[in-house]
This record gives C-alpha cells, structure tokens and sequence, in this order.
C-alpha cells in the first residue's frame, strides 16, 4: 500500500475514478484485506465529515450601502457644477496671483526711470540707484534734459503707463539742481504707485468658486439625504 | 429564489437582491469558514470580507454554481487570515520523528496538552471533528471542508483554491487519511452510528 493507492481509493469513493481503473481496483479490492480496510476508514472519515453539524451563520451578513461602497445617486449636473467650482478656484488662484504680482513686473526698468527723475539724468549707464546716487551727477544735467524728450515720447507711442504730471517734476529738475533738493523731490512722480491695480477679476471667480462649493455641496447632501 | 435573475440584479448594482443570495447562502459561507479556521469571531470576519468582495466583483462571475464561486471567495480570504496568522510563531503542525520522517500518529495529532475540561468538551462530535480537521494542514483543511463538508466536486475545489485536480486529489486523500488516524484517537467520544470500524455511510 502506498500513497498512490491511498489517492486511488479515496477518488474511488468520490467517483473520480475512470472506469477502467475502477475495474482493477475493485478487483484488487476483492483480494487485498488491507486495501478493503483502508478503504472502509477512508469512507468513514468522508461519512463523519459529511454528518458534521452545519452552524446557523450567528448573524446576518447583509451589506449596508456603506460596506458595499455604494454612493448615492448624484443628479446629471453635479460633475458640471464640480468640475467649475475647480476651475473657477484654479482662475482665482491665477488671476490673483497675476494681479498681486503685476506691480513688480510691469516696474520700469531703471534706465526710463532715471529719465524721469529729472536731475538724475546723468546717469548714462543703468548704475541701479537710486535718487541719492544721481545726486552728485548734477553737473550733468542739462545733457540729461536734452535726452529728456526721446523717452517721453516712446512712453507716449508704447502707451504704457505714463504720468504727463511727471513731466513738471522734469522740467523742474532742470532747475532743481541749482538748489541741491532736485534728488529727493524729483523721485516724488511715483509712476507705478499710481497705476490702479484692480482685483476685479480674482474677486469674480473667487464668488464663483465659493458659491459653485456651496451649490456642490448642497447637491451631494439633498442626493444623499434622499437615499438614506 | 430565482436565483439567475437576483445574479443579474446584483450585477446591476441591486443591493437588495444581493443580500437576498446572502441570506440564502451564509451558513454555507460561514460554515466553511468557520471549518477552515476553526475559530468563530475569525470566521464572521471572514465571511463579512468574503461577501463584500463578492459584491465588489459579482460583474465577473460568469455564470455556472453561484454557491461554489462565493466559497471560493470565501475560501480565499480564509487562507488569506490563515497566512496573516502564520507569520505569527506557532507550534508546527508536523513534528518530525528523529530520523526526520514526518510524524503522523494520532499521539500527536489528539492534543496531549488537552486540559480534562478541553477533553469534557470535546466529547461532542463536532469538538471532535474540528480538533481533527485544525491539526490538518492548512492546504488539506481548505480541500477536505470543500469537497465532504460542502460537497463540492474535485473540479470545483482545484478552482476554489487555484490548484491543479491532481493536487486536490492527492490533499484529499491525504486529509482523510489523517482524519481517519485522528477520529480513530477520538473513537470513544464518537456515538455508536459514527465508529469507524461499523461505519458505512
């Protein structure tokens, strides 16, 4: 008896046997005792475990919706009014962000704004200072008054954002020189400072972001409040 | 129960006539879970997770036994618990002789560290037989509580646990062959129609 008998007789129980292996089996089984007894305790071990008491499930095994993972049903448009609410935040966040760092960019850059201070027109090459660096630049005045129209008038032609006010100030910087303040009240023509900086638009879609939330919001809890 | 058309509701998403084929079909889920793992509050566990998961994924079942699909969904989260719990050190379940042959006699397999209170409770069958079928080896318990406690057919059990028929075949038997030995240690606590010896079911 080996194990390859013992896989035999137990798929002969089972009548997983062909029948041409059957034959041989029954018929060693008619002549082989051990083979017959292995046989009868291999069917009683099956007949216990077949007899054995089938337990009652203690409890229900039902699924909620929640266990299942279901949601609830959402009406068509809620993805439209999701998908804008993120798109409107995402215009907020950029428009905002544009608008709040315009002011830095849209500076001119130090060449022009020498131009307009006047008596720091002597500043040929962009040495980046400011009014006290120019000061002692005062001789060189009249030569930067010459220069002066060129640049008013590409300020003009760009259409960027031009003071005409500031062209007083230059004027008086020609004269400011002779009394030594013409450094620190020239700067006063603020160009940029006055520029309006309007947050119109971030405002706009910052409405629309919160009150798309809201709309969302609402949709998923009357969807979900009608489900339960 | 018209068994086919709760399938193709459940599949649509119909949670109730999900939990319709619940209601018909967990005692046999917990009854094999609880036969694998021997344990009840693991056995509810796995036949919640087994059900879940049958939902989850009721849109690939294909047609043929909706019993045999869920055990072996059931199946496969008992042996999925059983591995967690394997990592866990434990007594092995097959000492070995000192020449290194695998030990299978029913000295070992009827528990020695049984209290006489654990022996007064297992003299009731089913004690008896889930003692026997917990010192079986995981691979044979899940193949042995198919085929003879659920009566699943061979092929059924070699596609519950993703193994080939001859194996099944082979755990089977083998499975038996050890329940046999076991049982035999438990002949005494057996009622007279389950001996072994008259036995002819």
């Amino acid at each position: 008896m080996n194990q390859r008998d013992i896989e035999l007789l137990s798929a002969y129980l089972d009548g997983q046997v062909s029948p041409a292996d059957s034959a041989k089996l029954e018929s060693r089984l008619k002549t082989d005792p051990e083979l017959e007894s292995v046989l009868r305790d291999l069917r009683a071990a099956r007949g216990i475990l077949r007899k054995i008491p089938v337990r009652k499930a203690p409890r229900n095994f039902t699924l909620t919706r929640q266990m299942a993972g279901l949601r609830p049903p959402l009406p068509r448009t809620y993805p439209l009014f999701r998908l804008a609410t993120v798109f409107a935040s995402v215009l907020f966040l950029f428009s905002f962000t544009a608008t709040a760092l315009s002011p830095i960019f849209s500076l001119t850059p130090p060449e022009q704004s020498y131009f307009g201070m006047g008596g720091g027109g002597g500043c040929e090459e962009p040495c980046g200072g400011g009014p006290m660096e120019t000061a002692p630049m005062e001789e060189s005045a009249p030569p930067a008054a010459a220069e002066q129209a060129e640049p008013q008038s590409a300020y003009a032609e760009d259409g960027t954002r031009i003071i005409i006010e500031s062209t007083p100030s230059m004027k008086e910087g020609e004269t400011a020189p002779a009394d030594g303040l013409a450094p620190e009240t020239a700067p006063q023509p603020t160009v940029q400072e006055e520029a309006p900086v309007s947050y119109a638009l971030p405002l706009i879609f910052l409405v629309i972001s919160i009150a798309g939330g809201f709309i969302t919001w609402g949709m998923y809890r009357s969807a979900q409040s009608k489900w339960r | 129960m018209d068994e086919t058309a709760l399938i193709n509701s459940a599949q649509q998403g119909d949670l109730n006539a999900f939990n319709t084929l619940i209601l018909h079909y967990q005692d046999a889920v917990f009854n094999t879970a609880v036969r694998i793992l021997g344990d009840d509050d693991l056995a509810q566990d796995a036949a919640q997770e087994a059900f879940i998961s049958a939902f989850q994924s009721i849109r690939s079942f294909r047609g043929g036994s909706f019993k045999a699909w869920l055990l072996r969904t059931v199946t496969n989260a008992c042996l999925d618990e059983l591995r967690r719990r394997k990592r866990r050190p434990t007594t092995p379940l097959e000492p070995e002789t000192n020449d290194g042959d695998e030990m299978e006699s029913p000295k070992w397999l009827a528990d020695s560290s049984m209290t006489p209170d654990q022996k007064a409770e297992a003299d009731e069958l089913e004690h008896a037989i889930q003692h026997c079928l917990d010192a079986l080896p995981t691979e044979f318990r899940a193949a042995v509580v198919l085929a003879d406690v659920q009566g699943m057919d061979y092929t059924e059990v070699a596609q519950a646990t993703r193994v080939p028929l001859g194996t099944i075949k082979s755990r089977i038997a083998r499975a038996r062959l050890r329940l046999r030995e076991c049982l035999r240690s438990f002949e005494e606590l057996l009622p007279a129609s389950f001996r072994l010896d008259g036995e002819s079911a």
